[in-house]
Protein backbone atom coordinates (compact mmCIF):
# COMPACT_ATOMS: atom_id res chain seq x y z
CA UNK A 1 0.00 0.00 0.00
CA UNK A 2 2.27 2.51 0.94
CA UNK A 3 5.25 1.52 -2.09
CA UNK A 4 2.15 1.88 -4.80
CA UNK A 5 1.09 5.41 -2.69
CA UNK A 6 5.09 6.09 -3.13
CA UNK A 7 5.43 5.31 -6.70
CA UNK A 8 2.03 6.74 -7.66
CA UNK A 9 3.16 10.36 -5.85
CA UNK A 10 6.86 9.72 -8.02
CA UNK A 11 5.04 9.41 -11.50
CA UNK A 12 2.37 12.40 -10.72
CA UNK A 13 5.27 14.89 -10.14
CA UNK A 14 7.77 13.13 -12.80
CA UNK A 15 4.61 13.70 -15.20
CA UNK A 16 4.28 17.15 -13.97
CA UNK A 17 7.86 18.58 -14.26
CA UNK A 18 8.41 16.74 -17.47
CA UNK A 19 5.06 18.52 -18.78
CA UNK A 20 6.65 21.41 -17.61
CA UNK A 21 10.34 20.73 -18.93
CA UNK A 22 9.15 20.24 -22.42
CA UNK A 23 7.41 23.65 -22.59
CA UNK A 24 10.94 25.14 -22.25
CA UNK A 25 12.66 26.90 -24.88
CA UNK A 26 15.04 24.78 -26.81
CA UNK A 27 17.93 23.79 -24.48
CA UNK A 28 21.10 26.27 -25.78
CA UNK A 29 19.03 28.55 -27.59
CA UNK A 30 20.48 31.89 -27.70
CA UNK A 31 16.53 33.53 -27.53
CA UNK A 32 15.64 31.64 -24.18
CA UNK A 33 14.24 34.83 -21.63
CA UNK A 34 17.31 34.21 -19.18
CA UNK A 35 20.00 35.16 -22.15
CA UNK A 36 18.12 38.35 -23.68
CA UNK A 37 17.71 40.53 -20.18
CA UNK A 38 19.97 41.38 -17.90
CA UNK A 39 22.64 38.73 -18.44
CA UNK A 40 23.00 40.69 -22.10
CA UNK A 41 23.83 43.87 -20.08
CA UNK A 42 26.61 42.07 -17.75
CA UNK A 43 28.00 40.41 -20.46
CA UNK A 44 28.59 43.35 -22.78
CA UNK A 45 29.55 46.13 -20.19
CA UNK A 46 31.02 43.98 -17.54
CA UNK A 47 34.63 43.64 -18.49
CA UNK A 48 35.09 47.32 -18.79
CA UNK A 49 32.98 48.87 -15.65
CA UNK A 50 33.15 45.98 -13.22
CA UNK A 51 36.67 45.22 -12.62
CA UNK A 52 36.75 41.27 -13.25
CA UNK A 53 37.14 39.67 -16.33
CA UNK A 54 35.52 36.37 -15.15
CA UNK A 55 31.87 37.64 -15.24
CA UNK A 56 30.60 35.17 -12.86
CA UNK A 57 32.81 37.47 -10.36
CA UNK A 58 31.76 40.18 -11.69
CA UNK A 59 28.08 39.56 -11.09
CA UNK A 60 28.83 37.72 -7.39
CA UNK A 61 30.65 40.77 -6.21
CA UNK A 62 30.11 43.73 -8.05
CA UNK A 63 26.84 43.32 -9.43
CA UNK A 64 25.26 41.29 -7.11
CA UNK A 65 27.19 42.29 -4.03
CA UNK A 66 24.56 42.87 -1.24
CA UNK A 67 23.95 39.48 -2.11
CA UNK A 68 26.65 38.17 -1.92
CA UNK A 69 27.21 39.73 1.45
CA UNK A 70 24.11 38.07 2.88
CA UNK A 71 25.35 34.88 1.70
CA UNK A 72 28.88 35.22 3.64
CA UNK A 73 26.92 36.00 6.63
CA UNK A 74 24.45 32.99 6.07
CA UNK A 75 28.05 30.63 6.39
CA UNK A 76 29.13 31.88 9.20
CA UNK A 77 25.26 31.88 11.41
CA UNK A 78 25.54 28.56 10.31
CA UNK A 79 28.67 27.58 12.07
CA UNK A 80 27.54 29.19 14.99
CA UNK A 81 24.21 27.54 14.97
CA UNK A 82 26.34 24.46 14.68
CA UNK A 83 28.64 25.57 17.62
CA UNK A 84 25.33 26.06 19.41
CA UNK A 85 23.85 22.68 18.88
CA UNK A 86 26.72 20.64 19.49
CA UNK A 87 28.43 22.09 22.52
CA UNK A 88 25.48 23.53 24.25
CA UNK A 89 25.22 21.42 27.64
CA UNK A 90 22.15 22.29 29.62
CA UNK A 91 20.52 19.05 30.23
CA UNK A 92 23.65 17.31 30.51
CA UNK A 93 22.39 14.47 32.92
CA UNK A 94 19.45 14.00 30.94
CA UNK A 95 21.59 13.18 28.01
CA UNK A 96 21.97 9.50 27.09
CA UNK A 97 25.14 9.17 24.87
CA UNK A 98 24.92 6.89 22.23
CA UNK A 99 27.76 3.99 21.74
CA UNK A 100 30.83 5.67 21.47
CA UNK A 101 32.09 5.54 17.93
CA UNK A 102 35.31 2.85 17.38
CA UNK A 103 38.38 5.12 17.01
CA UNK A 104 40.44 3.89 13.96
CA UNK A 105 43.81 5.67 12.77
CA UNK A 106 44.45 6.41 9.40
CA UNK A 107 46.21 3.92 7.29
CA UNK A 108 49.95 4.82 6.55
CA UNK A 109 48.76 4.98 2.71
CA UNK A 110 46.75 7.98 3.64
CA UNK A 111 49.09 9.40 5.81
CA UNK A 112 51.65 9.24 3.73
CA UNK A 113 49.76 10.60 0.57
CA UNK A 114 48.05 13.79 2.44
CA UNK A 115 51.37 14.71 3.89
CA UNK A 116 53.00 15.06 -0.06
CA UNK A 117 49.73 16.41 -1.45
CA UNK A 118 49.69 19.36 1.22
CA UNK A 119 51.52 21.85 0.21
CA UNK A 120 49.78 21.53 -3.83
CA UNK A 121 46.49 21.44 -2.46
CA UNK A 122 47.29 24.59 -0.40
CA UNK A 123 49.10 26.49 -3.60
CA UNK A 124 46.30 25.45 -6.06
CA UNK A 125 43.72 26.79 -3.24
CA UNK A 126 45.33 29.84 -2.94
CA UNK A 127 46.04 30.16 -6.96
CA UNK A 128 42.16 29.79 -7.04
CA UNK A 129 41.30 32.78 -4.86
CA UNK A 130 43.94 34.62 -5.83
CA UNK A 131 42.87 34.55 -9.98
CA UNK A 132 39.57 34.35 -9.32
CA UNK A 133 38.79 37.54 -11.84
CA UNK A 134 40.43 36.01 -14.66
CA UNK A 135 40.01 32.51 -14.69
CA UNK A 136 37.07 30.12 -13.40
CA UNK A 137 37.57 30.32 -9.39
CA UNK A 138 37.43 32.60 -6.50
CA UNK A 139 37.12 32.76 -2.99
CA UNK A 140 34.51 30.12 -2.11
CA UNK A 141 35.62 27.50 -4.29
CA UNK A 142 39.49 27.72 -3.39
CA UNK A 143 38.23 27.82 0.46
CA UNK A 144 36.41 25.18 0.66
CA UNK A 145 39.71 23.90 -0.95
CA UNK A 146 42.23 25.13 2.04
CA UNK A 147 39.32 24.02 4.19
CA UNK A 148 39.41 20.39 2.88
CA UNK A 149 43.25 20.75 3.25
CA UNK A 150 42.65 21.49 7.07
CA UNK A 151 40.31 18.88 7.37
CA UNK A 152 42.56 16.24 5.92
CA UNK A 153 45.22 17.09 8.15
CA UNK A 154 43.07 17.26 11.14
CA UNK A 155 42.00 13.34 9.82
CA UNK A 156 46.29 12.50 9.48
CA UNK A 157 47.98 14.37 12.31
CA UNK A 158 48.33 13.70 16.18
CA UNK A 159 45.58 15.55 17.93
CA UNK A 160 47.95 17.86 19.35
CA UNK A 161 49.90 18.85 15.77
CA UNK A 162 46.70 19.05 13.98
CA UNK A 163 45.32 21.45 17.17
CA UNK A 164 48.53 23.70 16.58
CA UNK A 165 47.14 23.88 12.39
CA UNK A 166 44.22 26.18 13.84
CA UNK A 167 44.99 27.71 16.94
CA UNK A 168 41.98 28.72 19.18
CA UNK A 169 42.10 32.45 19.37
CA UNK A 170 43.22 33.43 15.85
CA UNK A 171 40.90 30.96 14.41
CA UNK A 172 38.03 32.66 16.38
CA UNK A 173 38.89 35.99 14.80
CA UNK A 174 38.98 34.56 10.68
CA UNK A 175 35.54 33.00 11.20
CA UNK A 176 34.15 36.09 11.12
CA UNK A 177 36.82 37.22 8.44
CA UNK A 178 34.27 37.24 4.80
CA UNK A 179 31.83 38.94 6.85
CA UNK A 180 34.28 41.98 8.50
CA UNK A 181 36.07 42.11 4.66
CA UNK A 182 32.76 42.94 2.98
CA UNK A 183 31.60 45.71 6.01
CA UNK A 184 35.63 47.12 5.50
CA UNK A 185 35.18 47.61 1.69
CA UNK A 186 31.57 48.49 2.17
CA UNK A 187 32.13 51.36 4.69
CA UNK A 188 35.43 52.25 2.09
CA UNK A 189 32.87 52.85 -0.52
CA UNK A 190 30.74 54.81 1.95
CA UNK A 191 33.32 56.97 2.52
CA UNK A 192 35.19 57.74 -0.83
CA UNK A 193 31.83 57.72 -2.98
CA UNK A 194 28.80 57.57 -0.69
CA UNK A 195 27.52 54.62 -1.28
CA UNK A 196 27.42 51.56 0.44
CA UNK A 197 29.90 48.70 -1.02
CA UNK A 198 30.27 50.84 -4.04
CA UNK A 199 32.81 50.59 -6.44
CA UNK A 200 34.12 52.96 -8.98
CA UNK A 201 33.13 52.32 -12.76
CA UNK A 202 35.07 54.74 -14.55
CA UNK A 203 37.67 53.22 -17.02
CA UNK A 204 40.73 55.49 -15.08
CA UNK A 205 40.25 54.12 -11.77
CA UNK A 206 39.44 50.50 -12.63
CA UNK A 207 43.02 49.21 -10.87
CA UNK A 208 41.26 49.89 -7.44
CA UNK A 209 37.91 48.18 -8.50
CA UNK A 210 40.04 45.11 -9.10
CA UNK A 211 42.17 45.71 -5.84
CA UNK A 212 38.80 45.59 -4.14
CA UNK A 213 37.58 42.62 -5.57
CA UNK A 214 40.66 41.36 -4.74
CA UNK A 215 40.46 41.80 -0.73
CA UNK A 216 36.86 40.36 -0.78
CA UNK A 217 38.09 37.73 -2.71
CA UNK A 218 40.65 37.05 -0.01
CA UNK A 219 38.91 37.43 2.51
CA UNK A 220 35.96 35.04 1.27
CA UNK A 221 38.70 32.57 0.98
CA UNK A 222 39.50 32.70 4.30
CA UNK A 223 36.63 33.57 6.17
CA UNK A 224 35.42 30.14 4.41
CA UNK A 225 38.00 27.90 4.51
CA UNK A 226 37.92 28.39 8.62
CA UNK A 227 34.25 28.04 9.18
CA UNK A 228 34.19 24.71 7.16
CA UNK A 229 37.23 23.54 8.87
CA UNK A 230 35.63 24.52 12.23
CA UNK A 231 32.22 22.74 11.99
CA UNK A 232 34.38 19.42 10.81
CA UNK A 233 35.92 20.02 13.99
CA UNK A 234 32.89 20.45 16.43
CA UNK A 235 31.23 17.53 14.63
CA UNK A 236 34.24 15.24 15.23
CA UNK A 237 35.17 16.25 18.88
CA UNK A 238 33.90 13.89 21.89
CA UNK A 239 32.37 15.42 24.58
CA UNK B 1 6.11 16.08 -26.63
CA UNK B 2 8.44 13.44 -26.53
CA UNK B 3 10.39 15.53 -29.56
CA UNK B 4 10.39 18.41 -26.82
CA UNK B 5 11.54 16.64 -24.51
CA UNK B 6 14.21 14.97 -26.43
CA UNK B 7 15.33 18.43 -26.79
CA UNK B 8 15.67 19.33 -23.42
CA UNK B 9 17.39 16.37 -22.36
CA UNK B 10 19.54 17.88 -19.72
CA UNK B 11 16.18 19.51 -17.97
CA UNK B 12 14.82 15.89 -18.10
CA UNK B 13 17.66 14.24 -16.60
CA UNK B 14 17.31 17.15 -13.98
CA UNK B 15 13.63 16.23 -13.21
CA UNK B 16 14.65 12.49 -13.37
CA UNK B 17 17.43 13.22 -10.39
CA UNK B 18 15.19 15.21 -8.06
CA UNK B 19 12.78 12.45 -8.35
CA UNK B 20 15.53 10.21 -6.99
CA UNK B 21 16.02 12.82 -4.41
CA UNK B 22 12.24 12.75 -3.36
CA UNK B 23 12.26 8.91 -3.17
CA UNK B 24 14.94 8.66 -1.09
CA UNK B 25 13.14 11.26 1.15
CA UNK B 26 10.03 9.55 1.60
CA UNK B 27 10.99 5.87 1.83
CA UNK B 28 14.35 6.14 3.96
CA UNK B 29 13.72 6.04 7.57
CA UNK B 30 17.90 6.76 8.64
CA UNK B 31 17.81 10.80 9.09
CA UNK B 32 21.13 11.25 7.32
CA UNK B 33 19.74 9.49 4.64
CA UNK B 34 16.84 11.52 4.15
CA UNK B 35 19.03 14.44 4.43
CA UNK B 36 21.22 13.19 1.84
CA UNK B 37 17.94 12.38 -0.66
CA UNK B 38 17.07 16.16 0.18
CA UNK B 39 20.42 17.20 -1.17
CA UNK B 40 19.95 14.99 -4.34
CA UNK B 41 17.01 17.46 -4.82
CA UNK B 42 19.25 20.24 -4.21
CA UNK B 43 21.73 19.19 -6.65
CA UNK B 44 18.74 18.75 -9.29
CA UNK B 45 17.68 22.06 -9.10
CA UNK B 46 21.10 23.63 -9.80
CA UNK B 47 21.74 21.45 -12.50
CA UNK B 48 18.72 22.33 -13.83
CA UNK B 49 19.47 26.25 -13.48
CA UNK B 50 23.22 25.93 -14.87
CA UNK B 51 21.79 23.89 -17.76
CA UNK B 52 19.08 26.91 -18.09
CA UNK B 53 22.32 29.97 -19.31
CA UNK B 54 23.71 27.47 -21.64
CA UNK B 55 24.10 28.84 -25.03
CA UNK B 56 24.47 26.61 -28.10
CA UNK B 57 28.60 26.88 -29.11
CA UNK B 58 29.00 29.77 -26.28
CA UNK B 59 32.06 30.42 -24.69
CA UNK B 60 32.80 30.54 -21.00
CA UNK B 61 32.14 33.98 -19.91
CA UNK B 62 35.38 35.28 -19.22
CA UNK B 63 36.59 38.09 -21.08
CA UNK B 64 40.34 38.67 -22.19
CA UNK B 65 42.45 37.60 -25.24
CA UNK B 66 40.73 34.75 -27.60
CA UNK B 67 36.98 35.16 -26.04
CA UNK B 68 34.56 35.87 -28.16
CA UNK B 69 30.44 35.69 -28.42
CA UNK B 70 28.51 34.13 -27.84
CA UNK B 71 28.81 33.58 -23.89
CA UNK B 72 27.56 31.42 -21.55
CA UNK B 73 25.04 33.25 -19.71
CA UNK B 74 26.68 34.00 -15.96
CA UNK B 75 24.07 34.70 -14.54
CA UNK B 76 23.00 31.40 -13.03
CA UNK B 77 26.09 30.09 -12.54
CA UNK B 78 26.50 33.05 -9.58
CA UNK B 79 23.11 32.36 -7.99
CA UNK B 80 23.69 29.05 -7.94
CA UNK B 81 26.72 29.77 -7.36
CA UNK B 82 25.36 31.30 -3.42
CA UNK B 83 22.13 28.43 -3.61
CA UNK B 84 25.31 25.82 -3.10
CA UNK B 85 26.69 27.53 -0.28
CA UNK B 86 23.38 28.02 1.49
CA UNK B 87 23.04 24.60 1.01
CA UNK B 88 26.16 23.52 2.55
CA UNK B 89 25.27 25.56 5.18
CA UNK B 90 21.96 24.15 5.82
CA UNK B 91 23.71 20.36 5.33
CA UNK B 92 26.09 21.33 8.59
CA UNK B 93 23.14 23.22 10.91
CA UNK B 94 21.29 19.14 9.71
CA UNK B 95 24.01 17.12 10.25
CA UNK B 96 24.68 18.56 13.71
CA UNK B 97 21.18 18.09 14.66
CA UNK B 98 21.65 14.36 13.50
CA UNK B 99 24.48 14.58 15.62
CA UNK B 100 22.67 16.26 18.70
CA UNK B 101 19.31 13.46 18.42
CA UNK B 102 21.97 10.77 18.22
CA UNK B 103 23.15 11.58 21.66
CA UNK B 104 20.31 12.21 23.20
CA UNK B 105 18.29 9.16 22.23
CA UNK B 106 20.65 6.88 20.94
CA UNK B 107 19.32 6.13 16.92
CA UNK B 108 18.69 8.08 13.87
CA UNK B 109 15.97 6.18 12.27
CA UNK B 110 12.87 8.14 12.28
CA UNK B 111 10.41 5.19 12.92
CA UNK B 112 12.07 4.21 16.03
CA UNK B 113 12.38 8.23 16.93
CA UNK B 114 8.57 7.66 16.72
CA UNK B 115 7.95 4.91 18.79
CA UNK B 116 10.17 6.29 21.52
CA UNK B 117 7.74 9.55 21.74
Amino acid sequence: MKRALTAALLVAVAALLLAAVAELPPHGSPDSPPYTHVSAYYLEHGPDEAGAENMVTNVILNYRGFDTQGEVTVIVTAMLAVLAVLLWTGQAEGDQPGPAPAATGSSLVVRFIVRVMAPFIAVFGIYVILHGHVTPGGGFQGGTMIGALVIALTLVLEDTRSAALLPRRPARLLQVAAPLTFFGVGVIGLVLWGEYLYYPRDPSSLWITELLLLVVEAGIGLGGAIVIATIFRVMGAQR
Amino acid sequence: MIDALWQNLDYAASVVLFCIGLYTVITRENLIKKFMGLNIMETAVFAFIVALGVVEGGDAPIAGSGAAPPFINPLPQALILTGIVVAVSTTALALSLIIRIWRQCGTIEADELREAE
